[in-house]
């Protein structure tokens, strides 16, 4: 086991392009890691270069005690799990479990064992003479598991290894992962673009854009104290409900203002994130999550309301989204405009909500709501995000005072925040 | 099956029905009568090839097409055994055309991995100036490698002699390149994380991957040695070296006029030439089919 550092570590590809830029973690041993960012955002270079299989244009990587940017991959005691699981095509199953023992001419006999051993932690014992061709996708993975496990390594690294698999398999082998980690304890840094793996399965979730680390917390943390729009909006699911509003204190209290609503927040409010003082009487940018509504009726006075017309409802059986829309103009943040990746596929702007933002509330399932209803929601205003809109920075909602971890807390809710 | 029951699909995939559908039927009549020709046209020589070796007497006029009973006989192969030692020359043939064979293979494996696979300086132009090579004309090296190979590396009349300049075959290392670059990286990336050297991966986890597509290469490549003539021709001086291609066009030369039927004699000597070719085709004819690589990677 191993702690992993990586410090100030630059990887410009040739052509100029730089992928990764100035990245610093450290990760303990025993931690999981999880990298995390839309396509493009470094998170696989970044894996790569631990590995060995990218150079590094700059910094050092360090596993151990060993600085690692010359070392070979082979010397550097990691095993990697890929995204197409990489099993090789011409040897049965107990052949590529064995492959990286044999070639460090471990003993057969220990080979043996540790074969047996991880085919039973992962159910394969019963497919050892098989070929990678006739297993199933889920079957594979674990192949792909047990390749790593055998070797015994300081280090796991993990990329995107459950984003072939089907919806259902990828929850189990999801929380067979977070079993395995328990058992072994090893040192796994694990990629993904998929948040919610992200959430459950990272002792700690590191958030990149771009090539650079925005913030790297528990996922706890990040979901209530995103450093800016970019985490916030990136963390939690559905996302969160962003607009450009206004901050204002006058003979009625104090509020923030968009569209047609004005939302009281308790001086409490104010008093506990003094950051947000200067901010009154300018343009901020609110963020507000969808958890952080109900329908009025189920919740008492201290909520705000905010009258609105749904468009679509879905009903997730325990909960229902209220899709609605709000009369204001979505938010052309470049932290914004990063999030959406389905824009390049054109998915994003449905002409019908033109210079509109649609937003979603989460409310509960006995709620009686329909689309087209015009009803109430409470919102809990408390929990508001407000950013800067020139840098995107979070205001006045402090980070948590030091990046601990938090072993297994988080690790029990499938998906972050209240239910 | 009957007129009525049948569908529009049915009839589609049956074209060769007469009844059913005329504009369909009269089309692949057409095709059919065109590709036989084309076959024919084909098949008329090797066809003749073979009448020929086994005439008794040599007929040049039509109706030596068709084979006449009492004109048949196989003294013709009987005459350019004695002629030409058969057997030998095969051999010479065989060392010749399964030397180029393993050098091609095993230099092609070799270099096409390095320049799929390989990271290292001058990688881009050593393979276009690979392919420029390809373009320069094999006339136009003779010379130039007969002063090489037989002045001064004293390899005439041997069989390494004749195997070298074809030993590297850069169409050959082209092609197992492109084998190589379709295998999917992270199968190689897999195999260096688990410690594998670079020959590892390539006879562990590359060539099984690859060796449909390489019995095609070797195929294909099969047919150039064992019907060349022009090299091994200027290389060997005795007759006991001599590949059959090259003996047998020296024996139409010089020695026919001594045998009864010498164009029977010669066509025999071609029949003989033409055999394993056509064997390996028979044997081997799924492999001409461009080879399917599926990578049993992802589901």
């Amino acid at each position: 086991m191993a702690q992993i550092v990586l410090n100030e570590i630059d990887k410009t590809y040739p052509g100029g392009m730089k992928a990764v830029n100035g990245l610093s973690l450290e990760i303990e041993d025993g931690e999981f890691v999880v990298l995390v960012g839309p396509s493009g955002c470094g998170k696989t270079t970044v894996l790569r270069m631990i590995a060995g299989l990218e150079e590094i244009t700059g910094g050092t990587i360090r596993i151990g005690d060993r600085v690692m940017n010359r070392v070979a991959p082979k010397d550097r005691d990691i095993a990697m799990v890929f995204q197409n699981y990489a099993l090789y095509p011409s040897m049965t199953v107990r052949e590529n479990l064995a492959f990286g023992l044999r070639m460090r001419k471990t003993p057969k006999q220990e080979i043996n064992r540790r074969v047996v051993d991880a085919a039973n932690i992962l159910g394969l014992a019963q497919y050892l003479e098989r070929k990678p061709a006739a297993l199933s996708g889920g079957q594979r993975q674990r192949v792909a598991m047990g390749r790593a496990i055998v070797r015994e390594p300081e280090v796991f690294l993990m990329d995107e290894p459950l984003s072939n698999l089907d919806a259902k398999l990828r929850v189990s082998m999801r929380a067979s992962l977070a079993e395995l980690h328990e058992r072994l304890n090893v040192t796994t840094v694990y990629v993904t673009h998929d948040q919610v793996e992200a959430m459950t399965l990272g002792d700690r979730v590191c958030v990149l854009r771009g090539g650079v680390l925005q913030q790297v917390d528990t996922p706890q943390n990040l979901f209530d104290y995103p450093v800016n729009l970019f985490v916030g909006g990136f963390i939690g699911s559905p996302s969160m409900n962003i607009v450009a509003a206004k901050l204002v204190r006058d003979d009625v209290g104090t509020a923030v203002m968009f569209a047609e609503y004005r939302l009281p927040i308790s001086e409490h409010v104010v008093h506990a994130r003094p950051e947000i003082e200067p901010y009154f009487g300018r343009d901020v940018i609110l963020g507000l999550r969808p958890s952080d509504f109900e329908e009025a009726s189920l919740v008492d006075e201290s909520w705000a309301r905010m009258p609105v017309t749904t468009h679509v409802t879905e009903a997730l059986g325990g909960e229902i989204h209220v899709i609605f829309v709000v009369d204001a103009p979505p938010v052309e943040h470049k932290d914004v405009v990063d999030l959406a990746p389905e824009a390049e596929e054109g998915g994003a702007a449905v002409p019908l909500y033109e210079g509109k933002s649609v937003w979603t509330a989460r409310v509960d399932a006995h709620s009686q709501v329909r689309a087209g209803d015009r009803i109430e929601l409470g919102v809990d205003t408390r929990n508001l995000y407000f950013f800067d809109p020139d840098s995107g920075l979070a205001i006045g909602k402090k980070q948590a005072a030091e990046p601990r971890r938090s072993r297994r807390g988080t690790r029990s809710a499938d998906s972050p925040g209240p239910a | 099956m009957t007129q009525t029951g049948r569908t529009v699909d049915e009839v589609a995939v049956a074209p060769d029905d007469v009844t059913s559908v005329e504009p369909r039927t009269s089309h692949s009549w057409w095709r059919l009568t065109v590709l036989g020709i084309g076959a024919l046209v084909f098949v008329f020589p090797f066809y003749y090839m073979i009448i020929g070796s086994l005439q008794k007497n040599q007929n040049t006029s039509l109706s030596g097409v068709v084979p006449q009973p009492g004109n048949i006989t196989l003294r013709n192969y009987g005459e350019i055994n004695a002629a030409l030692n058969l057997g030998k020359t095969l051999i010479n043939s065989g060392v010749f055309t399964g030397g180029v064979l393993l050098a091609t293979v095993v230099f092609g494996v070799l270099a096409g991995y390095a320049l799929a696979q390989l990271r290292f300086r001058g990688r881009g132009l050593l393979f276009v100036s690979m392919l420029l090579l390809l373009m320069v004309p094999f006339q136009l090296l003779i010379i130039p490698l007969y002063v090489l190979i037989v002045r001064y590396y004293g390899l005439g009349d041997s069989y390494l002699g004749m195997i070298a300049p074809f030993a590297i075959n850069s169409t050959a290392v082209f092609i197992f390149r492109q084998y190589f670059l379709q295998l999917p990286k992270e199968l190689f990336d897999a195999a260096r994380i688990d410690g594998a050297n670079e020959f590892r991966i390539l006879t562990r986890i590359a060539l099984p991957l690859v060796r449909p597509a390489l019995l095609t290469a070797m195929l294909l490549t099969f047919i150039g040695p064992w019907n060349e003539y022009l090299w091994p021709f200027l290389i060997t001086k005795q007759q006991s070296m001599q590949p059959l291609a090259v003996a047998l066009a020296n024996y139409m030369n010089t020695v026919q006029s001594t045998v009864s039927n010498p164009f029977g004699t010669i066509l025999a000597g071609a029949v003989v030439l033409a055999v394993p070719a056509v064997a390996l085709f028979l044997a081997f004819q799924r492999y001409f089919v461009a080879p399917n690589i599926g990578s049993a990677v992802k589901g």
